[in-house]
């Protein structure tokens, strides 16, 4: 049997589609229901994924209010509290949660991930972002939204606090025999004295199944690729083309040996969002259906944001995108977005329903099989390990993919029919978790 | 009268843990089967302490709680339907909008049963901006604000959405909460109220936690409390540890082997319900710290629950969904300069 890939369900309320809670047989008030994002991981849990996966924001994703108001997304549940409750309603999938290192410390944080890890029995991971957006700041900060550099330098030295805080319960410290409680021996107290932080002591929590939470990471500016590169156990990445994403693919993996890591240390899972049915007309008509309920001013509203510029209208939507100012949000999604536009000559009104329908990411439209080989021809291609489903809408979108496409993927030997372990790590296949080292 | 109970592994006597061989006790279903035990008797709430701030820093320490608890109140939440989940949480190791939002997804997960006990880790008046912060996070939205409207394109009412707006002179923080209001209207707020000071922020709780060495000492900060609050009277709990047993001997035993700091009512079931009585006057309930778990806790839910019922002191079941519900307190009151 070859190499098979890695798959997560990405899930948010309604779907990812920015008008999927319109959809009929959306039920428009998920977001807050918590039996409808067990169901979730339990339909990804049986269809044998390796993990879920949760994004944040630490704040209303549109300033507009009228905007806002149009989507699903302006409201959530925090991440962390979804996880928790996901832990003890699943066995066996992971569960990767979103959480920013600019706005949380390390004891704090590594606690939580703890606590996950712990009541899942070695099932939770850690996407580290940096958060990038002005909205956030402003729930946080009176300063502002940090400059891009400074968020990084922050965020390198709380993964290595976080890392040593994980590391500093043994796997057999807690004793309980009667006369002991804890061996000392099985403790290496922290001591972080650090630009940003300083922390000393042990992490108050027991070590998981699977020693830590598994690092996952989506940054893609240099300083984001080099953080990965040292600390990361998953990558989640964006990218519309091969090209790109081998590119991407064949950078990251070739930054890993400058600190001492194996390309396969990092299972590099881009961004998808197929819409699939048994013949391809049907996966066309699907898909118009949903790209009907964006209203403009939303998905122009959207794309401004992925942008990171503030306002978009004052520009004909029938015309091409304009010139991007410099931005200190996210400057590979803007990348992304300026290519795309010019590549296949799109309006602003097209590259807004464009990235309302995938935000950006990879879209698929069509049978089993069809979604299968370009899938097939990605991972074999150098350009994923596997990949972050993002379902249209849920919970159709995903039943769709795991009744549809996952038997495909398996008819090709291409996913597993079981798990293969009973941890993230395991499953994942990657090693005992390792003491990140700095550049030699 | 209002009971809850205090959740640790092993029990509050700091030798409990002796009893015990292997993790078994440390992990999720043991404190599962607790918190359910506590459901059967239909107790108002479990309480969930945290030691951060005062546990050995390079020591595993037995009576630290084995997972983060507000975390610990979610995955609870999943797997009880009634009960009421009050979760310890630092101001100094939450940012404000991050404590508001983690609160109101708690909420929801648990359909309005959770309860913040406000733990201020540092000065008060900071302390104090930090709640009245999180409060007015809270009511970003109107009960009636999403409105969900497939055909009209519209998820909620921005009539009904409030930007807050806060600068303190400990916080900036803009708003909204990106949280949606939970059955309850916003989370309870509980404090523990040790001695004679009192925090700004112990001011604003909903339900007081009193704990001190004697019933004495307790029925005096619990008149204090009362005679120096203006507007809506909290529920003013007294802290005991109960040594349970089928008789007085046993009982004293028990006491000898585990003593607590906390005042001890030491006997059998209807002699500790005659105890409680005499002081239904004083207080509005009682939090009980097991000194040995799980037996402690069924004994309070087989002995010690059904005698106070017998003298009419605590209801049958449950009457109400929420939290608010069990403990008879009013939706959230709109705060004077808070989000509207």
């Amino acid at each position: 049997m070859g190499e098979q890939m890695k798959l997560g369900a990405f899930l948010m309320a309604g779907g990812h589609h920015i008008a999927a809670w319109r959809h009929p047989s959306a039920v428009a008030d998920a977001g807050t229901d918590i039996g409808h994002f067990i169901a979730l991981a339990r339909i990804a849990e049986a269809a044998k994924f390796d993990m879920i996966f949760v994004e944040d924001a630490a704040a209303i994703r549109e300033k507009d209010p009228n905007l806002a108001s149009q989507a699903a997304r302006s409201t959530m549940f925090e991440p962390l509290s979804l996880l928790a409750a996901l832990a003890v309603n699943t066995a066996r999938i992971g569960l990767v949660a979103t959480a920013s290192t600019t706005y949380n410390d390390p004891y704090g944080l590594a606690r939580q991930f703890a606590a996950i890890d712990s009541l899942s029995g070695g099932r939770a991971g850690w996407n580290l972002v940096t958060s990038a957006s002005e909205l956030e700041a402003a729930n946080f900060v009176s300063s502002g939204l940090r400059p891009h550099a400074q968020r990084y330098e922050r965020a390198e030295e709380f993964a290595a606090a976080a890392l040593a805080l994980w590391d500093s319960v043994g796997d057999h410290a807690h004793v309980l025999d009667g006369e002991t409680f804890a061996d000392a021996a099985a403790l290496t107290p922290v001591a972080h004295q650090g630009v940003h932080f300083s922390v000393d002591g042990i992490l108050e929590s027991r070590r998981s199944a699977q020693g830590r939470p598994i690092m996952v990471q989506a940054g893609a500016s240099d300083a984001g690729k080099n953080l990965a590169a040292r600390t990361a156990d998953v990558v989640f990445t964006a990218a519309q083309t091969m090209q790109e994403a081998q590119d991407y693919y064949a950078d990251l993996k070739g930054r890993m040996a400058r600190f001492g890591r194996q390309p396969a240390d990092i299972k590099i899972l881009p961004g998808v969002s197929p819409i699939v049915a048994s013949s391809e007309s049907e996966a066309r008509a699907k898909y118009e259906a949903l790209q009907e309920l964006i209203p403009d001013e939303v998905g122009v509203g959207l794309l401004a944001s992925y942008l990171s510029i503030k306002d978009l209208s004052q520009y004909p939507l029938d015309g091409p995108l304009p010139e991007m100012p410099p931005t200190d949000g996210i400057q590979s999604r803007q990348q992304l977005i300026v290519d795309l536009g010019r590549r296949e000559n799109l309006s602003i009104r097209q590259l807004a329903r464009h990235f309302a329908g995938a935000r950006g990411h990879w879209q698929l439209v069509g049978t089993p099989a069809q979604i299968a080989d370009e899938l097939e021809a990605r991972f074999r291609g150098g350009a994923a390990d596997g990949f972050n489903v993002m379902a249209a809408h849920f919970p159709d979108g995903l039943t769709d993919f795991t009744e549809l496409v996952v038997p495909e993927l398996r008819r090709r030997g291409l996913f597993r029919d079981e798990y293969e372990g009973a941890t993230l790590r395991e499953n994942l296949g990657l090693k005992a978790p390792f003491t990140p080292r700095e550049e030699s | 009268m209002y009971i809850g109970l205090s959740l640790s592994p092993f029990g509050h006597h700091p030798s409990a843990w002796r009893r015990h061989r292997g993790t078994a006790a440390l992990g999720f279903q043991a404190l599962a089967a607790q918190v359910k035990l506590a459901e059967q008797a239909a107790l108002d709430f479990v309480f969930l302490p945290d030691l951060a701030g005062k546990r050995p820093q390079r020591a595993l320490h037995p009576e630290a709680t084995p997972f983060e608890p507000t975390l610990l109140i979610s995955a609870l939440a999943t797997v009880t339907r009634r009960i009421g989940l009050v979760g310890t949480a630092l101001t100094t190791q939450h940012e404000p909008y991050n404590l508001a939002r983690r609160f109101a997804s708690l909420d929801l997960v648990s359909h309005g049963r959770t309860g913040w006990n406000l733990a201020p880790g540092d000065n008060s008046d900071r302390a104090g901006e930090y709640v009245q912060l999180v409060q007015a996070l809270w009511q970003s939205w109107d009960a009636d604000a999403f409105l969900y409207d497939k055909q009209g394109g519209r998820f909620f009412d921005p009539a009904k959405m409030h930007v807050l707006d806060h600068k303190g002179e400990y916080f900036t923080v803009r708003g909204p909460l990106n949280v949606n209001p939970s059955p309850q209207g916003a989370p309870v707020i509980a404090a523990t109220v040790t001695g004679a000071a009192q925090s700004p922020a112990a001011g604003k709780a909903e339900l007081i936690l009193v704990e001190a060495a004697t019933i004495e000492e307790m029925i005096a900060i619990a008149d204090r409390l009362r005679s120096s609050r203006n507007g809506p009277e909290p529920r003013i709990l007294a802290s005991i540890a109960p040594h349970i047993a089928t008789s007085m001997d046993e009982a004293e035993a028990l006491r000898r082997e585990f003593p607590m700091e906390l005042p001890e009512l030491v006997g059998t079931p209807e002699t500790i319900a005659d105890s409680i009585a005499g002081w239904q006057g004083n207080f509005d309930g009682f939090l009980i710290h097991p000194p040995l778990a799980p037996d402690g806790v069924q004994l309070v839910v087989d002995g010690l629950v059904p005698a106070l019922r017998r003298r009419g002191l605590f209801r049958d079941g449950y009457e109400a969904d929420t939290l608010r519900g069990h403990l008879g307190l009013a939706a959230p009151a709109i705060l004077p300069g808070g989000a509207r």
